[in-house]
């Protein structure tokens, strides 16, 4: 079968640019190599998470904030097998959402193996072992990426396991070992914690989720320390993980050479992702990958064969959704000859821990480096009257300007809504604004983002007005 | 304060100019009345002349096109006249002026092609008084025309070339000292610190000039660069409407054919946007072609009445009424009193309506640098040769520059093309509506005619008459053209009226 676009992998980025294709009036296919369509995102990454988080957070509410609400319930039980199957409820809910966009926009489902047979071709292999050819006058390769795993660390899948066995787990861990304090170690991590296990992060960086603004990671590990009681070990070097049957045993070694021993009955390895491209034959095409990713042109994501473009985790940039649907968006227009773009310094970043993590632009760290002349304002949760009013006062607005223009170059939030919060930064960066023209601008009160206009003012003049 | 400036209303009929070209560049410090740029509508060219003092900002690019009303441009109190005013001393209002004097020379302009000289005929201003940028400050008289000569600049002027005095083109006959009109230097101190309080909006912003991000997709589509495009947002930010507004600058000069071009077996081609002016030609003349039932009528006219009498008089005519004597004068006229023969021909339809005309105003078609133009000679059944002669003239030079007013090509009852200048045998002119009929005039040959049952050599023109058969007949069509062929082939019959 002929089509103008081939999609290889229907994860976010992939079926947002088979969308997009198919309005743009072009023929599309794409291949799925699991039954059900939504990729990492939907099946075990962003989706689930945030269900079983909201779920962990519900319990962790009942059980430490109703009381102080006045609401009284006998002391709540969490069944994590109740939350699971809700879990997969809302996955496949989502799965069917995704199908039917399939279906609405015409674009032709394949289910199987898709890999490069030449540069035009793509051989889609079933479960059964059947295969059927497919040309394409263009071909998208969005096959993501996978959880990344030590050969030392014994990964088992039961009681060594990363994030995608985290969201299936049968029983709520006594003692929880993350490997890995990032962005997924976080997340992951304080569902289990809310849910009551104990958590210990073993990090080699110096301090959590260490690619944002250093006051975050800060302000969160304040937060999961007091809240959740959990521990942490930084600048620790994990040497070997192995499963002794009902506990795992972690060996590693900290900052001063001296050995550190963990002894959990789960250990959460959630050290990254690699790009996903073991099965596509990109050698049959003649596309090499450096350092696992596939290498693009900055600006069309055109591979080294320039009708077949890479986007999403198998190429450069942080391995976030938004930032795949953008790209896949992108290719599908640059295939139909416009000119779109994208600026890669404005892609949120954000962490679905509670309280909720998100930023956009330069972080302080970065800055400094840069050498560049900046003023930062900050504003706190707990002098904000909604935060107040919700009891979700743990947090702060940490907002970045130049010096000399007052241009916005950063935001950072840590906080009950950061996630949504975010929003209003990355559009405000987009048109370039300054902290003083988000400080002019009326926010609802009462609100968390006034937090945002509060910061505004800080770092226009030092002149918030509720702190 | 800023200023902003609209595209002024310039006529009833116009809804939309272009900008045919900025004077002015962006961040220019522009003075009051002083041309920003020229704009075109489909009728005539514009200049825009400041509405104040200031740095210009420019918001529409050239080869835009503006409905009237849009902002065009904004002038911004000028930072560099505020800068020296901490105290708004009266001392330090003479250092700006004087540092914005400039002394510009007044030079007599090209005016025609075969005219080397002119003679100052009067001066309207005096030396001293101070004149406004384009005010009339002298009428020139050549041996083919009178014109009017505006100030280059404005300032003090200072007579160099006394009334009566002949000089050659390019003579420098005054000069004119640039500053301010007389009314703001006498309040220098009051208006600069109002300035130094206006915030220097936008204009400085360091986000001037960048495109949201639906406008950079649209740019970069068109393939314009950032940096050529005015932005309108706030702070200078390029909306998304300035984007979709933006065109590429167009190279006015066309690419000089290079002497090696027939090696380029494929050649080459180049893509201009259409001028106002001919994008409205163009709608006109397909509207006539599917609106009316147009067709065409001939006849040929032995000229060689017209050409005796010419050959006879024309010195003598000249001598008496300061013009030559061409053929123009005879067509006009002869359709001048055909046109009141056969009243139709003079009409035009209104709605349900036929409306008849007791004058002709009568258009005539001239070829002018930016395209075709049809100035109307009015009341052309009470003039005499000479004024149509000199009518005529004035007229095809004002539309050579490009000076043609609206009124001056409004209004016409019946229109006189000649493609006779280009060499035409034999054409079949469109009607210029809401017209009804248009002559076309060709080239005078010298042809085989039978007079008196002799076949003799005589010069001939065919003649044509494009008309709306929906109300003109073709007995009044063709009488129309036949009592022209009269006419001019017995122009006695002028004279008298028979």
């Amino acid at each position: 079968m002929q089509f103008d676009v081939i999609v290889i992998g229907s994860g976010p980025g992939g079926y947002v640019s088979a969308i997009r294709s198919a309005q743009l009036g072009m023929s599309v296919a794409i291949i799925e190599k699991y039954p059900n369509l939504g990729g990492t995102c939907l099946n075990v990454g962003c989706i689930p998470s945030k269900a079983l988080l909201d779920s962990s957070e519900h319990f962790y509410n009942a059980s430490h904030h109703f009381a102080e609400h006045g609401i009284e319930i006998s002391q709540p039980v969490a069944n994590l097998t109740q939350m699971i199957t809700r879990k997969n409820g809302v996955v496949e809910k989502m799965n069917q959402g995704v199908s039917f966009l399939m279906k609405k926009n015409k674009i032709k489902v394949f289910q199987g193996i898709g890999s490069f047979v030449d540069a035009n071709t793509v051989q889609v292999t079933k479960d059964d072992g059947s295969s059927e050819n497919l040309t394409g006058k263009n071909i998208i390769i969005a096959s993501g990426s996978k959880p990344t795993i030590l050969p030392f660390m014994n990964f088992d899948g039961k009681r060594i396991i990363t994030s995608t066995e985290a969201l299936q787990l049968k029983e709520i861990p006594k003692h929880l070992i993350v490997i890995g304090a990032g962005v997924i170690g976080a997340e992951l991590g304080s569902v289990y914690a809310r849910l009551g296990s104990k958590v210990t992060f073993v990090e080699f960086a110096k301090g959590m989720i260490p690619t944002m603004d250093s006051s975050m990671g800060k302000e969160l590990q304040k937060v999961l320390k007091k809240q959740l009681k959990a521990e942490f070990h930084f600048q620790t070097k994990v040497t070997g993980i192995e499963n002794k049957g009902e506990e795992v045993v972690i060996t590693a070694e900290n900052a001063k050479g001296e050995p550190v021993e963990l002894t959990g009955d789960y250990c959460l390895v959630a050290i990254g992702r690699r790009p996903y491209t073991d099965l596509l034959q990109l050698e049959k095409v003649g596309i090499e990958t450096d350092r696992g990713k596939i290498p693009v042109n900055e600006h069309t994501l055109q591979t080294a064969v320039p009708h077949i473009y890479a986007i999403g985790d198998v190429v450069r940039g942080a391995m976030l959704a938004h930032k795949a649907e953008e790209e896949g968006v992108l290719v599908a227009e640059v295939i139909a000859g416009q000119k779109p773009h994208i600026n890669y310094k404005l892609i949120p970043g954000v962490v679905y821990t509670w309280p909720e993590v998100a930023s956009v632009g330069y972080t302080e760290e970065e800055l400094k480096e840069m050498g560049k002349a900046y003023k930062v304002g900050q504003f706190p949760f707990k002098a904000l009257g909604r935060a107040t009013a919700s009891g979700d006062t743990d947090g702060l607005v940490k907002m970045l300007a130049d010096q000399a223009t007052d241009e916005i170059l950063g935001v950072h939030i840590i906080g009950a809504r950061a996630a949504d919060m975010i929003a209003e930064a990355v559009t405000a960066m987009e048109f370039r604004a300054s902290a003083e023209d988000i400080s002019r601008i009326s926010h609802a009160h009462p609100t968390y983002m006034e937090a945002v206009k509060e910061a505004a003012l800080a770092a226009t003049g030092n002149r918030s007005l509720h702190t | 304060m800023a200023i902003e400036m609209k595209v002024p209303s310039v006529g009833e009929s116009v809804t939309e100019v272009t900008i045919a070209a900025w004077v002015k560049k962006d961040g220019d410090l522009v003075k009051m009345d002083e041309v920003l740029c020229e704009l075109e509508s489909d009728k005539a060219t514009f200049e825009l002349p400041a509405e104040g003092e200031g740095v210009l900002r420019i918001i529409a690019q050239e080869g835009e096109t503006l409905p009237i009303g849009a902002p065009i441009c904004r002038i911004e109190a000028s930072t560099a006249a505020a800068t020296p005013a901490p105290a708004a001393t009266p001392a330090a209002a003479p250092t700006v002026a004087e540092a914005e004097s400039k002394t510009t020379s007044v030079t007599i302009p090209t005016v025609g092609e075969s005219i080397t000289e002119v003679t100052i005929a009067s001066w309207s201003k005096k030396s001293g008084d101070y004149v406004a940028l384009d005010e009339v400050i002298c009428e020139l008289e050549s041996d083919k025309a009178t014109f009017e000569l505006p100030s280059p600049a404005a300032g003090i002027l200072t007579i160099q070339a006394e009334a009566g005095q002949a000089v050659p083109i390019g003579a420098v006959v005054a000069t004119v000292v640039g500053g301010a009109a007389p009314a703001a230097a006498a309040t220098p101190a009051p208006t600069t610190p109002q300035a130094t309080s206006a915030p220097a909006s936008g204009a400085t912003s360091y986000a001037a000039g960048h495109p949201s991000p639906a406008a950079a997709k649209v740019l970069a589509e068109k393939g314009i660069s950032v940096e050529s495009v005015a932005g309108s947002g706030i702070g200078g930010r390029i909306t998304k409407e300035d984007a979709q507004n933006a065109s590429k600058p167009v190279s006015t000069s066309p690419a000089p054919a290079k002497p090696t071009a027939p090696v380029a077996a494929n050649g080459g081609s180049r893509r201009e946007k259409m001028t106002s002016l001919r994008k409205t030609i163009s709608r006109r003349l397909v509207a006539v072609k599917n609106e009316t039932a147009m067709l065409t009528t001939f006849n040929e006219v032995d000229m060689k009445p017209i050409m005796d009498l010419r050959k006879q008089y024309k010195d003598k005519f000249k001598d008496v009424h300061g013009v030559g004597l061409g053929f123009m004068s005879f067509f006009t006229k002869a359709c001048s009193i055909a046109l009141q023969e056969f009243p139709v021909v003079n009409a035009y339809i209104d709605g349900d309506e036929i409306v008849y005309n007791d004058f002709t105003d009568i258009s005539i078609a001239v070829s002018a640098p930016r395209g075709l133009v049809v100035p109307v000679i009015r009341n052309v059944e009470k003039m005499n040769f000479a004024d149509i002669e000199s009518e005529v003239v004035r007229l095809a030079l004002k539309a050579r520059d490009n000076k043609l007013t609206l009124d001056e090509m409004t209004g016409g009852t019946f229109t006189i093309t000649n493609g006779g200048i280009f060499g035409s045998m034999l054409s079949t002119p469109i009607i210029n509506a809401p017209q009804s009929a248009i002559l076309g005039m060709h080239n005078i040959v010298e042809r085989p005619v039978v007079v008196g049952g002799e076949v003799v050599i005589r010069p001939i023109m065919y003649v044509a008459l494009s008309y709306d058969h929906r109300t003109i007949d073709g007995k009044d069509s063709v009488g129309f053209l036949v009592r022209v062929k009269q006419l001019l082939e017995d122009p006695m019959r002028m004279l008298l009226q028979v």
